[in-house]
């Protein structure tokens, strides 16, 4: 707008703007402060055929991101119009760079966690083929910790995926902890009281929720069964879409939000339900309706849930992996899903569950046949072929076997049994 | 005061004679439908008038002279006895029919016969169920609401031996250790006997629904001494414990804490001279405390596995099912592990040293025929098919 009062008033050439989108929102005293939402910006402008764009210094990175367009960073008013004079040019901000991944590591890493080989082993496959993993057990067993250490395991981001990622938080105002435009995986953990607006998103101005921030993320939901119902229940659309959709009297819009769901909760409110050698001191009926919390609905969209038993003793067999070692075979696991369907297997559609997949007919009969003997319904007969499918990629095995379907079944969510 | 007076919904007192034309066993039915006259307030009306019917005839004052020595009871006011007893009877009768009962009272020849040798006995009992599963030899299995794991392993175990040795198992249709008792009984096709502590209509607890369908299918019977649309306050499980010791010539408590129920129907087996045995558990184990205190007090019989409470009782094993297909090596190594010890799948991958998907593959194999169950998602306990196999593998 300043800078069309320049040209307008013949202060600024305006063969010299070519081009060039700018943004930002300019100050008093002249300065530019940063906005909300440029990379997203950038992209249009990009779309809409600019080659240039100018924004302020803050958010240079972030709208760097974006290809095909050249970004340059400005911090007040006079720096655009002596750039555009060409007077002092404005340097052109490079892509960010890729390797400052470690900088943010907040994640517990797994070499701190004694014992539970087959809790990192549930992890280990719910992370490479991006299953919903639920963990539960008594009260300090580390199904927290375990759940965090997933952040640093994640698969790393393709360029297509990281745009698509900041652009969300870029909108939702949150690029600072992501300036330099991370591959990582985005690791969203919101408290149980959070509001189910706030989770799934929406609001007077539609703000993405933690459902979408979390888009080719992990979304963890500690406490599961603390969280309010219909927050829980308002999550069922993304698991199956991979959107959030809201509706407004303008028209629906929707949100990406293709999130990894990791949960967290004690089997009943005492927490020792079914524990060897303890005692539950719940009632019955406490018990069933502390469970009921998470609904059938919602169970049924868990790929897994692994019960952590407490550990009995500091002895342990072997010394436990630092994360770096699974997050590599997660990594090659990742890779393989790519090539081959180019999705996660947690995304492979029904109907190609077969041959093309991995699955020879011996191992559908088998599928089959599990299905009788357990009473498994279609949909998680279907959730556990491909868990099955990334139990085969991290053994790094083209076609999914007997003991890979069996071992993804033993972690099935089962129905809650007196 | 006991729930007689003056205060009755028809005025109280009984026209005189109107007990006259209704038959002994109409009066008997109505006199223990009055609340407050419990088995032993009820013996002691027959004993003092002869028959239900003079008791009857004695009116209100009849149960006044009940007061000083009555026992139980629950002071429910505002009913008192209806003039005509013959209505009572016919009305509950019918009730009865209609949820597919009947009443049994103590004048009748279908009243079961291990009942009629308790002093006091309930003197009018409703029963779904064929006449005969009463005239079985008969053992009761007790234990608490709250079982773990191992008491649900050993309720099924110890009910799939009495079942296949051909005995009716008595229990009382609870969540846990009852519930295990009868789901054994129905899995190997064996009748057995719930007793309620509610009416035959009103299953409790109504999640066990589906479990009195499938006993009373596999020719089994319900029991209660309530009777249909008494207005209890709470289930009498004081009384109901005392029916299941007494329908059952032997108790076996199986996990019972310090003041449970089952602790109840052990002082009931004990008092009215029916075998008491008690299942072991872990000393530090709460669920068990009730049991190993029976033990220690030589309140009851150690049960120290089914095979030997099932001579004790004088009963040979029965038919066993042939046993299923081979095991992997690791499938035998993990069920070898599970009869010494259950546990956890993180346990029995320390205890195996087998890779945890191994280990997980093989417990789901296992799973699925069968042979292992997780108890809460949490513990595995090999099942009663995976016992058969014990020898085998």
């Amino acid at each position: 707008m300043a800078t069309g009062v320049l040209v307008a008033s013949d202060q600024l050439d305006a063969s010299r703007l070519g081009r060039t989108a700018l943004i930002g929102e300019l100050a008093l005293d002249g300065s530019l402060r940063p906005v909300p939402g440029v990379m997203a910006l950038v992209s249009a402008a990009q779309a809409a055929g600019a080659c240039d764009a100018i924004v302020p210094a803050e958010n240079a990175a972030e709208g760097a991101v974006v290809q095909g367009i050249r970004v340059r960073g400005a911090r007040e008013l006079r720096e655009v119009t002596r750039h555009l004079a060409g007077l002092e040019p404005l340097t052109v901000v490079g892509p960010p760079s890729r390797d400052s991944e470690s900088a943010l590591d907040d994640a517990p890493d797994l070499v701190s966690i004694v014992g539970q080989a087959v809790a990192r082993r549930t992890l280990e496959i719910a992370v490479a083929g991006r299953h919903n993993l639920a963990f539960t057990g008594p009260p300090g067993v580390g199904k927290t910790l375990l759940a965090r250490s997933a952040a640093a395991l994640l698969p790393l981001l393709d360029e297509r995926e990281a745009a698509e990622v900041s652009r969300i938080h870029s909108v939702a105002g949150l690029s600072q902890p992501r300036a330099s435009v991370s591959l990582r995986r985005p690791f969203r953990a919101p408290h149980h009281t959070i509001s189910t607006q706030a989770l799934v998103g929406g609001g007077p101005r539609i703000r993405p929720g933690e459902a979408s921030l979390a888009h080719r993320g992990a979304l963890f939901l500690d406490e599961t069964l603390q969280f309010r119902a219909d927050a829980l229940d308002a999550l069922r659309g993304p698991i199956d879409s991979g959107a959030v959709t809201i509706a407004r009297v303008e028209g629906v819009l929707a949100l990406p939000a293709r999130f990894m769901l990791l949960a967290a909760f004690n089997p009943c409110p005492c927490g020792w339900f079914a524990v060897d050698g303890h005692e539950c001191t719940c009632e019955d009926g406490t018990r069933r309706r502390y469970q009921a919390r998470l609904s059938g609905p919602m169970r049924d969209r868990l790929d897994m849930i692994v019960f952590l038993a407490p550990i009995s003793s500091f002895r342990r067999s072997a010394p436990p992996e630092n994360s770096s070692a699974v997050s590599a075979r997660v990594a090659t696991a990742a890779a393989m899903q790519a090539e081959r369907q180019g999705s996660a297997n947690v995304d492979i559609p029904p109907g190609q569950l077969d041959e093309g997949t991995g699955f020879s007919s011996s191992v559908r009969a088998q599928l089959d046949t599990r299905a009788r003997q357990l009473g498994l319904s279609m949909r998680r007969l279907h959730r556990a072929a491909r868990v099955a499918r990334t139990i085969a990629d991290l053994a790094g095995s083209s076609l999914v076997r007997a003991e890979h379907v069996d071992e993804a079944l033993l972690h099935r969510p089962k129905e809650v049994r007196p | 005061m006991i729930g007689v007076g003056t205060a009755g919904p028809t005025g109280g007192r009984p026209e005189p004679g109107a007990g006259s034309r209704a038959t002994e066993r109409e009066c008997w039915i109505a006199l223990s439908l009055v609340p407050g006259v419990g088995p032993a307030g009820f013996a002691r009306l027959l004993a003092r008038y002869g028959s239900a019917a003079a008791a009857w005839r004695a009116g209100p004052d009849a149960l006044e002279n009940l007061a000083p020595s009555r026992g139980q009871g629950n002071g429910g006011g505002g009913h008192s006895l209806r003039p005509d007893p013959r209505e009572v009877a016919r009305a509950l009768q019918h009730a009865t029919e209609r949820a597919g009962g009947r009443t049994v009272t103590g004048l009748d020849e279908a009243y079961p016969p291990a009942l009629r040798t308790l002093d006091p006995r309930p003197p009018t009992l409703f029963v779904i169920g064929p006449q005969s599963v009463f005239l079985e030899r008969a053992v009761a299995i007790v234990g608490t609401r709250r079982a773990s794991g191992y008491g649900i392993s050993v309720a099924t175990e110890i009910g799939d031996d009495l079942a296949r040795a051909g005995v009716v198992v008595v229990s009382g249709l609870a969540l846990g250790i009852d519930g295990a008792a009868h789901h054994a009984a129905v899995a190997a096709g064996r009748p057995s006997i719930a007793v309620l502590p509610s009416p035959i209509d009103r299953i409790y607890p109504p999640r066990h629904r589906p479990l009195a369908r499938d006993l009373l299918r596999a020719g089994g019977a319900i029991v209660s001494e309530v009777a249909i649309g008494a207005s209890i306050g709470r289930p009498d499980f004081a009384r109901r414990n005392r029916i299941i010791a007494g329908l059952a010539e032997a108790v076996i408590v199986i996990e019972a804490p310090d003041r449970s129920g089952a602790l109840l129907t052990a002082s009931a087996a004990n008092a009215i001279g029916r075998e008491l045995y008690a299942v072991p558990g872990p000393i530090d184990a709460m669920a068990s405390r009730g049991c190993n205190r029976l033990i220690a007090d030589h309140q009851a019989t150690l049960v120290t596995s089914s095979a030997s409470l099932l001579r004790q009782i004088g009963l040979a094993r029965g038919e066993r099912p042939p046993t299923v297909n081979a095991l992997s090596e690791v499938e035998g190594q993990i069920l070898r592990h599970l009869f010494e010890r259950s546990g956890s799948i993180e346990e029995l991958v320390d205890r195996t040293r087998q890779p945890p998907a191994s280990v997980a593959s093989a417990l789901a194999m296992l799973e699925a025929r069968g042979l292992v169950n997780p108890f809460g998602g949490a513990t595995f306990h090999p099942t009663l098919a995976a016992k058969r196999l014990a020898k085998v593998i």
